[in-house]
């Protein structure tokens, strides 16, 4: 065991002989950088056209045909794709695990609320900058643990994600004010940004949220196929390919962990938004685990698996709920569910399921066809 | 200048927990590459499990007390027996996030079966006091120090002087080369894993009478035991030892400065990013080969 | 043309490079010696892997050891690893435009270039295959094609020809006697396959424990009976 040594050792080290995996879940296979799905069973002009038309539907369909509650909680899902989207990339593009994404996300709707009491800037700016400041403040937490390996910036959020918390507890969200923290005991205790004037209502602000979704896509796609991409998949290969490229790998790593952040900062300012507000008792230190372990479970390879991801976060909890189930066995399920991808399954659900589904299908088919199993067996 | 001393009484005894799982977790970490997230969480369940044991009043107390310190090591050992060899040859890291899958198996189960209502444990070893230094010092804060320094020397004699110990020196060095000389590998782990569990359930039991029985508090003590393993480079125990000490201390003092006692639980964070820091620096000084 | 003065590696008890100076000039250098001699450690301290405890390498007049470790391949030093080191999860073209966006130009425009460097190799076919379809040999190519995209100035090959068939390591040989002339790259080549090493190299060093052992025109090198011994092992020290 050589990690993490930060200091000189006895042992040559062992940087490539015998190529050291990268990334926390090396042993699967990754997809290629782009790949929406997990699997590439459909050519790409056709790939797209069922996107778009997922996407019209979600954006047009979808809240024709649910109520209010349910569409406030598909909302949610909406903003949670895009910090599992963030995280995910960490993971799978750039071999990186956070433990604070869930705070990064509070820190967010903190400052979209306090910039909204202190100014007139409008919405879309607002969502701006809480992104580019929950970056700084994530590239900030992780800086020092950059040129250590992973374990360390794994300890070091975590410890930020306690340490936020606190924070968090005595400074409240903005609601009105005054001081630095904006913060009045006589004020609320759930702040609400206030909306767009394009999207006031649950529906307008339901798609204005996909569509900033969206955007997060697009610009995850931007990275993954471009340059950030290869140097990221450059890292998971091994530090020393990396570094025989070119690779500034410092930045790449600092540049991964601002981006997630980023999408965190802008998800956060969204969810300010959403119904009800923020309030401080939404950002329990242990959700960053369990976003963690669903965005492993969703498949942090593919960019659709963030949306899984997020369907498990937010929609399972309130179809259980529904149902009068106890959502503790949530937080049990998703413990298996580490492990499990871990040991298993390191593409995800979002990988996993086409492969289960495919295995299904052959196996009904051989039940179909018995003479056809049976010259299946015979054949080597 | 406020009076420190019973502030600097009471982070001594909070620090000794806090060293002592720090040393749990270096231990383990030495000998088998996992630093066990869980280890708060599994001495909450333990406390948890002393509680109901306590409130149903089927055993005599002394047995509930220890029940709590035989799961956490039964637990640890399960977890370890079940879950080290498929990841033993997997990075640190993933070694690592799988423990959290454990964390969330057992926080899960905890606010399943025991709810959120607030519970409590005082040990009799809390209703024993004494006076040093003009403050007032409970048996179980005194056990907490004594512990830490305890397990401490203990460990650091046994990995030095018995043939386990020296086994599991051997593995935190290269696991393949100790394989093939015949060390059991699997055996000398697993005792690992259990010495680190049977510290793990102790200290849950202190904490829980120390700072309060409360599920998502005890899970997540687990963040200043890893500041000192951290600062102690997930190697050193006599350093950890310190730096535990050192975080219960500056902690604890800090409730006497009413400006900033609402922030002094973010002592570990800031004590550990200080030493990451100088790590950092200290790193690009002596570069011998990128770490990942 | 790479100047190595007085460089000693040390890593504890052990010192894997003793106090070696060696001047490899221009061309094709072949560096030999048994295993543990010394060559990957070598090829670790100019990528900057690992910081030498004394000497200075110099290379085309520049001081290599000052420079920060990514910015080496900038400067033009490129290298392969004995561990082949393709990425599986990229196309060739991505992985050579990797390479290519993260150091110097050559002649032409990036994509270009690119494609000049899968050529060379003789991938074009390939060259919008994920490498982790590709088989070993083509996976080393695609290393190769890395090591002389753009404008390089220093190409080190450790072990290229690893587990590769006959008729594969001939065809790498070729290759890599084109390389001064086509790329304009020094290459330093370490192998065990001494017809590789005979084929390309006009001058070998030999190390062994660390030390400088023989250096000069490749045939003679070979025949010389120090190197002889260091290969073979005998009872008296060399």
């Amino acid at each position: 065991m050589s990690e993490p040594q930060a200091q000189a050792s006895d042992d040559e080290p062992t940087l490539v002989e015998a190529a050291p995996p990268a990334s926390p879940l090396d042993g699967g296979e990754a997809v290629s950088p782009g790949a929406i799905g997990g699997h590439r069973t459909w050519s790409g002009p056709v790939r797209l056209l069922v996107l778009a038309v997922a996407l019209a539907f979600v954006a047009f369909g979808v809240p024709g045909i649910i109520d209010r509650y349910w569409l406030q909680i598909v909302t949610s899902v909406v903003i949670y794709s895009i910090v599992t989207l963030g995280l995910g990339l960490l993971i799978g593009r750039a071999g990186m695990v956070s433990l604070c994404q869930f705070l990064l996300l509070a820190i967010g709707a903190w400052v979209a609320l306090r910039l909204d009491y202190a100014t007139s800037l409008p919405f879309p700016l607002l969502i701006l900058i809480a992104g580019v400041v929950t970056g700084l403040i994530g590239a900030l937490i992780g800086l020092p643990a950059l040129r250590l390996s992973g374990l360390y910036l794994a300890l070091i959020t975590l410890m930020a994600a306690g340490a936020i918390t606190v924070v968090l507890r005595i400074a409240q969200f903005p609601n009105g004010g005054g001081g630095f923290f904006g913060n009045s005991a006589a004020g609320g205790a759930s702040s609400r940004l206030p909306r767009p004037a394009i999207a006031t209502g649950d529906t307008a602000y339901y798609r204005y949220c996909v569509a900033v979704a969206l955007l997060m896509f697009l610009l995850a796609l931007w990275h993954v196929r471009g340059r950030p991409g290869r140097a990221w998949a450059a890292l998971r290969q091994s530090q020393a390919t990396a570094v025989a490229a070119g690779v500034n790998v410092t930045l790449y790593r600092l540049w991964a962990f601002a981006l997630a952040s980023f999408m965190a900062g802008v998800a956060g300012a969204l969810l300010a938004a959403a119904a009800g507000g923020v309030n401080i008792n939404q950002f329990p230190v242990q959700n960053s685990i369990l976003l963690l372990a669903v965005v492993l479970m969703g498949g942090v390879y593919s960019l659709g698996g963030a949306v899984v991801a997020a369907l498990l976060l937010r929609l399972l909890p309130a179809l259980l709920d529904n149902w009068g189930v106890s959502t503790e066995l949530l937080t049990i399920l998703f413990g298996v569910g580490v492990l499990q991808v871990l040991l298993t399954a390191p593409g995800g659900l979002v990988d996993q399921v086409p492969k289960d589904l495919a295995n299904l299908g052959r196996g009904l088919r051989k039940l179909a066809s018995p003479r056809r199993a049976g010259e299946e067996a015979a054949q080597p | 200048m406020p009076d420190l001393k019973p502030f600097i009484v009471l982070g001594v005894a909070l620090g000794g927990v806090f060293a002592m799982s720090g040393v749990g977790l270096v231990v383990l970490y030495r000998a088998t590459g996992v630093l066990n997230l869980a280890y708060g969480a599994i001495g909450a369940t333990g406390a948890l499990i002393t509680w109901s044991l306590l409130d149903a009043g089927w055993v005599p107390d002394w047995v509930a007390y220890l029940a709590c310190i035989v799961f956490g090591g039964a637990a640890t050992l399960l977890y370890g027996v079940l879950f080290g060899p498929p990841f033993s040859a997997r990075d640190p890291l993933v070694k690592a996030t799988a423990t959290l899958g454990l964390l969330l198996i057992l926080l899960g189960t905890m606010q399943w079966v025991w709810g959120r209502d607030p519970h409590g444990i005082t040990l009799p070893t809390s209703r024993w006091n004494r006076e040093i230094f003009d403050a007032r010092v409970s048996g179980t804060q005194i056990i907490g120090v004594v512990f830490a320094i305890v397990v401490t020397t203990g460990t650091a004699a046994f990995l030095r002087v018995t043939k386990v110990g020296t086994a599991m020196r051997a593995l935190a060095d290269d696991r393949e080369i100790t394989a093939t000389l015949g060390v059991p590998v699997r055996r000398v782990e697993a005792a690992a894993w259990l010495g680190s569990g049977i510290v793990c359930g102790a200290a849950g039991l202190l904490l829980s009478n120390l700072v309060g029985l409360d599920i998502v508090g005890l899970t997540f003590l687990v963040i200043p035991a890893l500041a000192a393993a951290l600062i102690g480079r997930l190697q050193s125990l006599w350093v950890t030892l310190a730096a535990g000490f050192l975080i219960g201390i500056v902690q604890s003092s800090l409730t006497a400065f009413s400006d900033v006692a609402e922030y002094r639980t973010l002592t570990p964070f800031v004590l550990a990013i200080l030493a990451l820091l100088f790590f950092a620096t200290r790193q690009r000084e002596t570069d011998v080969g990128s770490s990942r | 043309m790479i100047e190595v003065d007085g460089l000693t590696v040390r890593f504890g008890g052990v010192v894997p490079i003793d106090d070696m100076t060696l001047t490899l000039s221009g061309g094709t250098c072949g560096l030999i010696g048994p295993n543990g001699a010394g060559k990957t450690t070598f090829f670790n301290v100019l990528s900057g892997f690992v910081k030498p405890v004394a000497g200075a390498v110099h290379a085309f007049g520049d001081d290599l050891l000052a420079m920060a470790d990514y910015r080496r391949a900038r400067w033009g030093l490129r290298r392969t690893f004995q561990t082949e080191q393709a990425i599986a999860d990229l196309s060739v073209f991505d992985n050579v435009l990797l390479v290519r966006e993260n150091t110097q130009g050559g002649r032409a425009t990036p994509r270009q270039d690119v494609l000049d460097a899968v050529a060379f190799v003789g991938l074009e076919p390939e060259a919008d295959r994920r490498v982790g379809t590709l088989g070993a040999a083509q996976r080393r190519l695609v290393e190769v094609a890395r090591a002389v995209v753009g404008s390089p100035r220093v190409v080190l090959l450790d072990e290229p020809a690893a587990g590769l068939p006959d008729d594969e390591t001939e065809h790498l040989g070729r290759l890599i006697r084109r390389i001064p002339e086509e790329i304009g790259a020094s290459v330093v080549l370490v192998d065990h396959d001494m017809s590789l090493v005979s084929a390309c190299c006009e001058t070998t060093a030999v190390l062994d424990f660390g030390k400088l052992i023989a250096s000069g025109a490749t045939a003679e090198v070979l025949r010389d009976a120090h190197v002889i011994r260091a290969y073979l092992g005998t009872e008296e020290e060399v």
